[in-house]
């Protein structure tokens, strides 16, 4: 039984990637090798990260919300951005449209955040015989993120490939982006500050994500009218 | 040097890398992490072999779902564990199940606090009695029987209280736990128990020499005082035994300090020797007793005028006995009566006399004064209580806990004995003097009545499960070598007759489970989850004939061939 539940909540957790990987044509434009890449970025990413955060961040004894300690990790938290900069710009990628080029990038990178974050506590937590619905949540979760680190990637690509934007949008698109770049601070911030309860906050993520993978749909379709 | 230190950072980093892969690894092999709802700790019910048959509780380990006495009639309890708590126990109950054999996965008895040491305390609870004989009850019913299942006893808290509600909630509906509806599931990891291979009884004596006048060379008559400190019970991990013995030794070793202060000094030393004797292997009749008697040599034994028992002296109000085998008319006897009594009278306190003859024919031993007499060594025991227990009876099981012991009955009975030996010893006898007043420096000193009954009332000491080593009989090793000139310990064997099998507490893990329905109903929502979200992206990304053409077999083929 207890087996059992571990595969369910693996399934949930790691298979929409999967879902995503082979239902959109990124499946048939074999843009396997760009998620591949995207996904060494993302944890030599972390590996960055978690030196930093060693280095910088004091360890406190209460669980409570210190400001200081959270802008810390804000800005540690743009590390990440750095490193989806690098793997949709620096990385050598074969011929695929810029369409496809953040949605494999985005994949990749959410791919690794699950995998990294996700499965040692899945493996070791949900194999016991007693139950918790902590790892359905963090398996929705896992979903959220997904969505989140495709629109990441998008409005990414939207700021550094795409050269000829709207003017009017390009405000709008740095905000976006600020937004989701920042949510896990915004999350950690309502965990420990606000106190919500694990359910309360993924099920605000997976709203905001939803919301935020709409409105990078709208700036990304905007963007590819052709432009006067 | 600024390559060496490049080169000394990175083998740094291939170390940490080193140790994040050993961690991952350790992590994967980790099979069950203890994230249990609860866990406790539990005493198992004995195990033992008396003279071939099997006794007690034959299994330890336990992984089953969790019932309560609210379980719906019918139902099948043989993979399910039975939780009673002992204020809802009913004997009768217990009794038909254990008598008629029904199968059952395992029993798990809730003692209420006031039996535990820690937090017994003085809480007043005012069905102490009722709960006390209704325990005692459970006890003999559970030693007597052979249960081919686990029994574990184990203290109310508030995990279990609230583990215990939810349980009687589900049987209410009627919903008992299986694999397939969720609910508790107990579990005791344990391997299966083993015979105790060889246990070892240890007395332990301490001797107290007399003054010789100078030019006797006759040997000085001993006086002999003796309790059992070992214990037995329905589970041996609680067996404490406060009264039954806790308070003999207690009073023993008093009595002891008391001596060793008046013989200290030679103008006040005494024309006796005096024999302090802490023997084991009391429940199993006498056993060591016995041992002990015989290892003297024959003139030691010819040498003791009489020997005092000290038995369960600890909970009375101001009645005591003295329990004799040799008839009240012989001379001794009286003389031993009529010290005790005049003391008793002028503290207050009725003593009577019992007869019981022996019958040497009968292994039974009730008393340790009879194993005296076996030998022909004038004995009495000192107890409160008047009538004789049966084997394994009175033995200082759970029901005998801290709080049913009163310090001031053993008080006064140290003075009793310690008085009455004293007008013997110095030749008194029916003359009024107080040599242990109370204020004087002779006096009784309850601070250390109560500390040594407290570690009695916390060390669980059956015989089979004390090592020669153990650190409670060197204690009381060195307690009687503090207040005596010579102490001796004895090592024996506990007869064949008795076999012990270990495995006497464990951890319990209560784990809230759920059913394997439940995990169906999910794979079926995350299965039509993932098709829709497959559908979804294929709609969206490629169109609605894509999707479509998913499912239909390519003609394109056939019509090339042709």
């Amino acid at each position: 039984m207890t087996m059992f539940h571990f595969f369910n909540c693996a399934i949930l957790t790691f298979g929409p990637h999967a879902v995503y990987y082979s239902a959109t044509p990124l499946s048939e434009y074999d843009t396997l090798g760009t998620s591949v890449k995207a996904a060494l970025v993302y944890l030599g990413t972390a590996l960055v990260k978690l030196v930093c955060l060693a280095t910088f961040l004091q360890v406190s004894e209460n669980d409570g919300f210190d400001p200081y300690q959270e802008l810390l990790k804000a800005l540690i938290g743009f590390i990440d951005v750095a490193g989806l900069y690098f793997a949709l710009t620096q990385l050598t990628h074969r011929n695929i449209s810029q369409n496809h080029k953040f949605q494999a990038v985005g994949l990749g990178w959410a791919f690794a955040d699950s995998v990294l974050h996700r499965l040692a506590p899945l493996w070791v937590g949900a194999r016991g015989l007693e139950f918790t619905w902590d790892y359905i949540l963090q398996g929705l979760e896992a979903n959220a993120n997904l969505v989140l680190s495709i629109s990441l990637a998008a409005l990414g690509s939207l700021i550094w490939l795409r050269k000829n934007k709207p003017k009017t949008l390009i405000p709008i698109i740095y905000a976006c982006a600020g937004i989701v770049a920042t949510m896990p601070s915004i999350t950690s911030y309502l965990r420990r500050g606000l106190g919500w309860h694990f359910p309360k906050v993924v099920g605000f993520e997976l709203f905001t994500s939803l919301v935020m993978a709409f409105i990078s749909w709208q700036l990304f379709s905007a963007c590819q009218r052709p432009y006067v | 040097m600024a390559l060496s230190k490049n080169s000394g950072g990175h083998r740094g980093m291939q170390e940490s890398m080193y140790s994040v892969i050993a961690l991952v690894f350790i992590l994967v092999a980790c099979v069950e992490l203890c994230d249990a709802a609860a866990a406790i700790d539990v005493y198992r019910l004995i195990q033992y072999d008396m003279s071939g048959s099997a006794y007690g509780s034959r299994f330890a380990a336990l992984n089953h779902h969790a019932a309560s006495l609210h379980f719906p009639p019918g139902a099948d309890l043989s993979r399910a564990v039975l939780i009673i708590p002992l204020r809802e126990l009913n004997i009768t109950f217990v009794r038909e199940y254990i008598n008629q054999k029904k199968p059952l996965g395992g029993l798990l008895f809730l003692l209420p606090d006031i039996f535990s040491f820690e937090n017994g305390g003085n809480k007043q609870v005012h069905e102490k009695e009722q709960l006390k004989n209704l325990l005692a009850e459970l006890e003999q019913l559970l030693i007597h029987a052979n249960i081919p299942y686990p029994v574990y006893f184990a203290f109310e808290n508030d995990e279990i209280d609230t583990v215990l509600a939810d349980i009687k909630k589900n049987d209410a509906i009627g919903q008992p736990a299986t694999a397939t509806t969720g609910g508790y599931k107990l579990v005791i990891p344990t391997p299966e128990p083993k015979k105790v291979a060889s246990p070892t009884i240890t007395n332990i004596q301490g001797w107290l020499s007399g003054l010789k006048a100078d030019g006797d060379t006759n040997q000085l008559p001993t006086i002999a005082i003796v309790a059992s400190y070992d214990t037995f019970g329905a589970a041996p991990a609680l067996s404490v035994g406060s009264d039954s013995n806790g308070s003999g030794v207690v009073a023993l070793l008093e009595i002891a300090r008391l001596f060793s202060l008046l013989y200290s000094n030679p103008k006040t030393r005494g024309r006796y020797n005096l024999l302090f004797g802490l023997t084991s292997g009391g429940p199993y009749n006498y056993n060591g007793t016995q041992k002990w008697l015989r290892s003297f040599d024959q003139r030691l034994r010819e040498s003791i005028d009489y020997a005092i028992c000290l038995n369960s002296i600890g909970s009375w109000d101001n009645e005591l006995w003295i329990h004799v085998s040799k008839p009240p008319e012989n001379g001794y006897i009286k003389q031993i009566f009529e010290g005790f009594s005049n003391v008793a009278e002028e503290m207050d306190i009725k003593v009577g006399l019992k007869h019981k003859k022996i019958n040497i024919s009968n292994p039974r031993v009730a008393r340790e004064h009879e194993q005296f007499s076996r030998l022909r060594v004038t004995a009495a025991t000192l107890s409160e209580i008047s009538t004789a227990p049966e084997l394994l009876q009175g033995t200082g099981g759970l029901y005998d806990s801290r709080q049913f012991v009163n310090e001031t009955a053993i008080t006064r009975g140290v003075k009793l004995v310690a008085e009455s030996l004293a007008r013997h010893i110095y030749g008194h006898q029916g003359k009024n003097v107080q040599i242990f007043a109370d204020g004087g420096s002779l006096a009784v000193n309850p601070a250390y009545i109560q500390s040594w009954l407290d570690l009695l009332s916390q060390t669980p000491r059956v015989a089979p499960f004390l090592s020669k080593n153990d650190p409670f009989v060197m204690a009381l090793k060195k307690e009687l070598t503090d207040h005596t000139d010579e102490v001796n310990m004895q090592h024996e064997v506990l007869e064949g007759v008795f076999t012990f099998y270990d495995s006497t507490s464990a951890r319990l893990n209560i784990y809230q489970v759920a059913s394997v329905t439940f995990d169906l109903l999910l794979l079926l929502v995350l299965g039509s989850y993932l098709i829709v979200l497959f559908s979804f992206l294929v709609i969206t990304t490629r169109g609605l004939d894509d999707l479509i053409s998913l499912f239909r077999r390519p003609p394109s083929r056939k019509v090339k061939t042709a």
